[in-house]
C-alpha cells in the first residue's frame, strides 16, 4: 500500500511489518510488554508529516501526533 | 441527510477478523483506496489501541468531467480513528472525509464484536451518515450514495465507503461548471445516467 509521501514508502513498509507482528503476537493476546516499533514510527512519521504539509492536506492537530503509551482517552 | 446501516457476520473468530481488518488495504474490492498512512498510534490507560490514519482515495474522473474541471487532480482524503480493545474484544472504527467538505460529508462507523452465540464468528455492524450540501439534487445524490454503500456492504463490508461515495457525488457536481443552465442540466443528466448504468453492473 502506498504512502501519501512517496519518499517514505520504504519506512512505511518497515513500520507496517513491525506493527503487524506486534499487533498479532502481543497486543491481541493482551501482552503488555514494550512496543518495539517506536523508533521506526518516528522515522516514518517525519516523511509523512512533510508530505502532508507539502500537499496541504487539512489534518488538524498534526503537531501533536505521536506514537506511545498512556495517552489520555 | 441520509442514514444507512447494515450488519454482516464473518465465519471467523474475532481475532482473525481484526488482524485482517487492520490490513484491509490494498483491497481489490475497493481499488480506489491508493494510500494509507498512520498519523498517530497509542495505547490508552484501559489497554485499548487508538490509531489515527489518513486514507488517500483516487476516484478517476471521467474524461468529460476532467475537461470541464480543467484538472486531473482527483485525490480525496479520509481520516479514520480506530479503537481496538483486546480484552473486551471490540474494534470500533470511525471515518470521515476531510476534503470536499464544502459539498459532502460522509461519515462511517464500523463495530466488530464476537457473535453473541458463536465465538467462532464475528459480527460487523456498519452505519453511514451522508449529507450533501448546497445543491438542489441533494436528496437524489444522497440516495445514490446510500445505494452504493449498500452495494459495497453486500461484498462483505470490505469497501471504503466515503471514498466511493465522494467519487459519485463529484462526478455529478462537475456539471455545475458549465455556463448555461440548459447545458448544465444536460451534463448532469448525462453523468447521472452513466453512474446509474455503472451501479447496475
Amino acid at each position: 500500500m502506498n504512502s501519501v509521501g512517496e519518499a517514505c514508502a520504504d519506512m512505511k513498509r518497515e513500520y507496517d511489518q513491525c506493527f503487524s507482528r506486534w499487533f498479532a503476537e502481543k497486543f491481541l493476546k493482551a501482552d503488555c510488554s514494550g512496543d518495539p516499533c517506536t523508533d521506526l514510527f518516528k522515522r516514518y512519521q517525519q516523511g509523512v508529516q512533510k508530505a502532508i504539509k507539502e500537499k496541504e492536506i487539512p489534518i488538524e492537530g498534526l503537531e501533536f501526533m505521536g506514537h506511545g503509551k498512556e495517552k489520555p482517552e | 441527510m441520509r442514514v444507512w446501516s447494515s450488519e454482516h457476520v464473518f465465519g471467523h473468530p474475532w481475532d482473525t477478523v481484526i488482524k485482517a481488518a487492520m490490513r484491509k488495504y490494498p483491497n481489490p474490492m475497493n481499488p480506489s483506496v491508493v494510500g494509507v498512512d498512520v498519523l498517530e498510534r497509542s495505547v490508552d490507560s484501559r489497554g485499548r489501541l487508538h490509531s489515527h490514519r489518513l486514507l488517500s482515495t483516487e476516484w478517476g474522473l471521467p474524461g468529460l468531467v476532467r475537461a470541464i474541471l480543467g484538472t486531473s487532480r482527483t485525490l480525496t482524503y479520509i481520516r479514520e480513528h480506530s479503537i481496538v480493545d483486546p480484552v473486551g474484544k471490540k474494534m470500533e472504527l470511525c471515518s470521515t472525509n476531510i476534503t470536499l467538505t464544502n459539498w459532502v460529508s460522509v461519515s462511517e462507523r464500523l463495530v466488530y464484536t464476537p457473535h453473541p452465540e458463536d465465538p467462532g464468528r464475528t459480527v460487523l455492524t456498519q452505519e453511514a451518515v451522508i449529507t450533501v450540501k448546497g445543491i438542489s439534487l441533494g436528496s437524489y445524490l444522497e440516495s445514490l450514495m446510500a445505494n452504493t454503500i449498500s452495494s459495497n456492504a453486500k461484498k462483505g463490508g470490505t469497501g471504503s465507503i466515503p471514498g466511493r461515495g465522494i467519487k459519485i457525488l463529484r462526478a455529478v457536481l462537475c456539471g455545475e461548471k458549465k455556463k448555461t443552465k440548459q447545458s448544465k442540466r444536460e451534463v448532469i443528466f448525462f453523468i447521472i445516467q452513466n453512474i446509474d448504468a455503472k451501479l447496475e453492473t
